[in-house]
Formats: structure tokens, C-alpha cells, sequence
């Protein structure tokens, strides 16, 4: 660990994986629960072509990623309000039209080895400058998450609900769909563009093994999308791994551990919940309510 | 239903107003023609078989299916331009899944306050009490104050039903639109509906219901409206000495058995 901290460009590389490790989670709490889960992979690939044309106009790979992959995101979730049944393959032509366009387009730029990186991630490419663009995103998307956070929640968990408390139910869908593409693009530098989504989503399916609630699986998914991402970071750095790969494994370990411990936490508490089963607790009976509480907080 | 009232007096103008409502999916027709209006202080219960067109229709009431003829008000606004949601409280048929992220029971309940709160000023000290005082109420008023910590998704569909009431509750709304609110619902949990009902009542709240039977609700009621292939088959209001007395539409009369 102290060795890899003597390189400036891992120092870079692991306020990046921390900056990943906490964003990509944090989203993709809302993108799961909105059963969006391949969303984020939609945008990855759509996203290549933007680093595709960002190399061949020799301005920056990182803005034409990040233009695009907005792009698409609105495309996307338009596809998705517009119709129920032909989004289907409307998504699949954008997605594949999105991944062999990037793969012309950095080709006839000569790129073909850099062309690996973006798919799977490359830390020793990272510059100080890529880790302020990437630092600035993730300000803007913990931002979203703080400010708009309880509407989210409502929209991902009933949409009609969502739009009979007079919330902003369009707005706040190209929202979502957005502050999900600025996170593939905050981690594609490092993980990759096809395996981006896996940090929005398999953190998340490890905390909601063994959580409540939606706020704590949101800490818990940011906890071990910080854990994964730093320890594959230091993993792909010690044994010559493409990071990636090494953080998504990772991410997965954590899921099956999570699998394995949440089966026996809701086993014990499945048995616990038997014995203090609410009778019909009715307005009436105010005490016994109360005594319930303290049965379930004692 | 032309009673003569104008439906544009928006400071009198009722919850509810529909007007030849008819609503198309899939080019069939789930509501042909609804006339109803719901007055302040309602306790309107919904009736019919299934396939009549009930959820449809109050979804309609609330804006979220589109009119394809006719038009409907809430507060003498069209949904689209109505503004005054806080005042309204929407109770679903179920708690949806989702993707599977878990929530808390006060979680859910807690997002009720929604429409009270502002995006861009920071909640005070003030409103973040009120907020937790009036979630607190709430589920004590449906009897689950002792399990606001547990997942809701892993409580029993009528504990669940009941979660969905206080959600409502807890947006201290002025009318309460409920979309089955008894189906596969426990005793248990229709005794707590109903003691929440009889509060609403008393509180000069308005209420619509879609049941297919009312059992303990049914000394609640004042209004039923009976639906029947999209259409409004019978009528019935309580009368001075509480007697429901009722009408056949004369439009659906062939219809009705």
C-alpha cells in the first residue's frame, strides 16, 4: 500500500476510486429500485462514441463521452415514456449503434489500443486534470442525490404516487437518467465503460441483502463501493491487473458474502418478528402499540 | 349530474368534478361516458365488478390515466394546470416492488409529506418536527408505530395497505382517493381502516374509495356509485334518517341485471 502511494499517478488513481467508489452507488440505489438496472450499460456504450468523436476533433475524450452519453440518456428515457413496447429495440439500435461507432471512430484515429483502455479501464492514463473534471462530476451528482434525494425516492418507489403529490415526474426521469450517464463517464476513466454499471448496481445488490431501509442501503452500497473500488485499485497495482475487472470481482465477493450473511440476519429476524407480530392494533389501543415499540427497540 | 352549480367557481368548486369522462386503452373503451362529482365532505365509495372500470376511473379523477373525451377537475382545474396536489392523497392498490431496494415503514410514510415541502429551501428546524409529528401520528392512527423500523416489503399485505394509508395520512390532505384499500386486506387490518375511516369522516374529510365490497366500511359510506362496463350503472346517497337510498342510471339500464 505505502509502495503505490510513492506514484503521483496512483495517488490520482485512488482519490478517483474513492470519488467512484462513493457516486456510482449512490446512484444506482435510485437506478435499481427504478429497475433501470441496464441503464447505466445502455450509456457505456452509447458513450464510446463520444470518446470516439472527442479523438478525432482533439478536444478532450472525457467532454465528448460526457456530451454524448447525456444525449443518449434523454434519448433513452424519452424511448422509455414514449412507448411501452417498441423501447425495447429502439434501446438495443441506440446501444449498438452507440459501441460500433465508438469502435470506427477511435479506429480511424488510430486509437486501437486506447480503445482497450476505455473499455476496461486504465489507471496509468489518468492525469491530474482528469481526476478535477472527475472530482467537479462528482461534486454535481452527490449534489443531485442531496437536493432532489426525497423526490427520487418517491419517483423510483411509485411513479403515479410520484405524480398525484404533484412532483416534476418527467423532470425528475431525465433527471435520473442524466446524473447516471455524468456517473459512467465520472468512472469510465477507471473501470471501463462496459463494466461502469457493475459499480452502480453490485453494491447495491450486496447492501440490500442485509438493510431495512433505502437510505441505509444507499450508506452501506457507498461503503462498499469505496471498499471495492480502492482495495481492486491496490489489487490491479500489486499483481498487474486491468483495474476494472479487479474492482467489479471484488464488488461481487462483497455481493456473495452479503447474500450469505443477509440469509441468516433475515432468518433471525424473520423468527424475532414472529414473536412480536402485531395483533389488530387498532387507533384504539394506543398502549399496546407502545409497548410494542419498546419490545422492538429493546 | 347537472345539478346547476357552474364548475368553474374555482372557490366552491367541489373535489371532483368528471364531466362525459371516457377513457380508451389498448382502442377499447375502460370508461364510456362518466359523469360524477364529489362534493366537499364526501365519503364516496366506488362500486362494481371487476373490469368496471373502477381504478381507471379515479385514476382519471386524479389526472394520471388521460381523458380521451369528456373532462374532469380537481378544485376546478383541469390536473394538468392543478397545483393545490398537498390537498390531495393518493392510497395506490399495492406497495410496489420496485428493484428490490428495501425501505423502512417511517420511510415510506415519511414521503407523504412531499408535496408540503419546498425542493430549494432548506427544511427548518420548525418543519422537520412537524414532519416527524405528523409521520408519528399517522402511524399510530393505522396501528404500526411499533414496526416504522422494519422493511416494509416484509410486512403482510393488509400491514402493507395500511403503510400506504398512513403515507397518505401523513400529507394531512383535505381528500383522500383510495384504490381498493380492503382487497386481501386481514380483519385485523380492515378494523384499523375502518377506525381510520370513521376519523376522516368526522374531520370533514373527503373521501374516495374503490371496494368491491364495503363490509365494516359500509356505516362509513354516503355515497356509492356503482359501475358497469365503463359506465355509472346506480346511484345511492344516504338519506336524513341514514338510510342508503339509490338510483338506476337511466342510460345503463339495459345493463343492469
Amino acid at each position: 500500500m505505502t509502495e503505490m502511494l510513492q506514484f503521483d499517478f496512483m495517488r490520482i488513481a485512488l482519490v478517483m476510486a474513492v470519488l467512484i467508489g462513493l457516486t456510482a452507488p449512490a446512484v444506482g440505489t435510485f437506478v435499481v429500485q427504478r429497475r433501470l438496472s441496464l441503464l447505466g450499460d445502455g450509456v457505456g456504450h452509447i458513450a464510446l462514441t463520444g470518446i470516439g468523436l472527442g479523438l478525432l476533433t482533439g478536444s478532450s475524450p472525457v467532454l465528448g463521452a460526457l456530451v454524448v452519453a447525456v444525449l443518449g440518456a434523454v434519448a433513452i428515457e424519452v424511448l422509455r415514456a414514449r412507448s411501452r413496447s417498441g423501447a425495447d429495440v429502439a434501446l438495443a439500435l441506440l446501444f449498438y449503434g452507440g459501441l460500433a461507432g465508438g469502435v470506427i471512430l477511435t479506429n480511424a484515429q488510430g486509437g486501437g489500443s486506447s480503445l482497450q483502455s476505455y473499455l476496461f479501464g486504465s489507471i496509468s492514463s489518468v492525469s491530474a486534470s482528469d481526476l478535477y473534471v472527475v472530482a467537479a462530476l462528482a461534486v454535481v451528482v452527490l449534489g443531485i442525490v442531496a437536493v432532489f434525494g426525497r423526490e427520487l425516492f418517491l419517483l423510483c418507489q411509485d411513479e403515479e404516487v410520484a405524480r398525484a403529490a404533484g412532483l416534476p415526474v418527467r423532470f425528475l426521469s431525465v433527471l435520473i437518467a442524466v446524473t447516471a450517464a455524468v456517473t459512467v463517464v465520472i468512472a469510465m476513466r477507471a473501470i471501463g465503460l462496459l463494466l461502469v454499471s457493475a459499480l452502480m448496481i453490485v453494491p447495491v445488490a450486496a447492501a440490500q441483502q442485509v438493510t431495512r431501509g433505502f437510505r441505509s442501503t444507499m450508506l452501506l452500497a457507498m461503503g462498499a463501493g469505496v471498499l471495492s473500488a480502492v482495495s481492486g485499485l491496490a489489487a490491479s497495482f500489486e499483481y498487474d491487473l486491468p483495474p476494472g475487472p479487479s474492482i467489479v470481482l471484488l464488488a461481487l465477493a462483497l455481493f456473495l458474502a452479503a447474500a450469505a450473511g443477509g440469509t441468516v440476519v433475515r432468518r433471525r429476524r424473520a423468527r424475532r418478528a414472529g414473536e412480536v407480530v402485531p395483533g389488530p392494533a387498532g387507533p384504539g389501543e394506543r398502549p399496546r402499540v407502545d409497548a410494542e415499540a419498546e419490545v422492538i427497540s429493546g | 349530474m347537472t345539478d346547476g352549480v357552474p364548475a368553474t367557481d374555482r372557490a366552491g368548486a367541489p373535489p371532483f368534478a368528471m364531466t362525459g369522462g371516457v377513457v380508451r386503452r389498448d382502442g377499447r373503451e375502460v370508461l364510456s361516458g362518466v359523469d360524477l362529482r364529489v362534493g366537499a365532505g364526501d365519503v364516496l365509495a366506488i362500486l362494481g365488478p371487476n373490469g368496471a372500470g373502477k381504478s381507471t376511473l379515479v385514476k382519471a379523477l386524479l389526472g394520471l390515466v388521460p381523458l380521451a373525451a369528456g373532462r374532469t377537475e380537481i378544485y376546478g382545474e383541469p390536473p394538468a394546470r392543478f397545483r393545490g396536489w398537498r390537498r390531495v392523497g393518493y392510497v395506490p392498490q399495492r406497495l410496489p416492488m420496485g428493484g428490490g431496494v428495501p425501505s423502512t415503514v417511517r420511510e415510506v410514510v415519511a414521503s407523504g409529506r412531499i408535496a408540503r415541502r419546498s425542493r430549494w429551501l432548506p427544511a427548518l428546524v420548525t418543519d422537520r418536527a412537524a414532519d416527524r409529528a405528523a409521520v408519528d401520528r399517522a402511524l399510530e392512527a393505522v396501528g404500526l408505530a411499533g414496526r416504522a423500523r422494519d422493511s416494509a416489503h416484509l410486512l403482510s399485505g393488509g400491514q402493507q395497505q395500511r403503510v400506504l394509508i398512513a403515507r397518505a395520512l401523513a400529507g394531512e390532505p383535505d381528500v383522500f382517493v383510495m384504490d381498493e384499500p380492503t382487497a386481501g386486506v386481514d380483519a385485523a387490518s380492515q378494523a384499523a381502516l375502518a377506525a381510520t375511516l370513521r376519523g376522516l369522516a368526522d374531520a370533514g374529510r373527503t373521501v374516495v374509495l374503490v371496494a368491491h365490497e364495503l363490509g365494516p366500511l359500509e356505516p362509513l359510506i354516503t355515497r356509492t356509485v356503482e359501475l358497469e362496463h365503463g359506465r355509472v350503472a346506480r346511484e345511492s346517497a344516504r338519506d336524513m334518517t341514514g338510510r342508503m337510498t339509490g338510483s338506476t342510471a337511466g342510460s345503463a339500464a339495459g345493463s343492469a341485471a
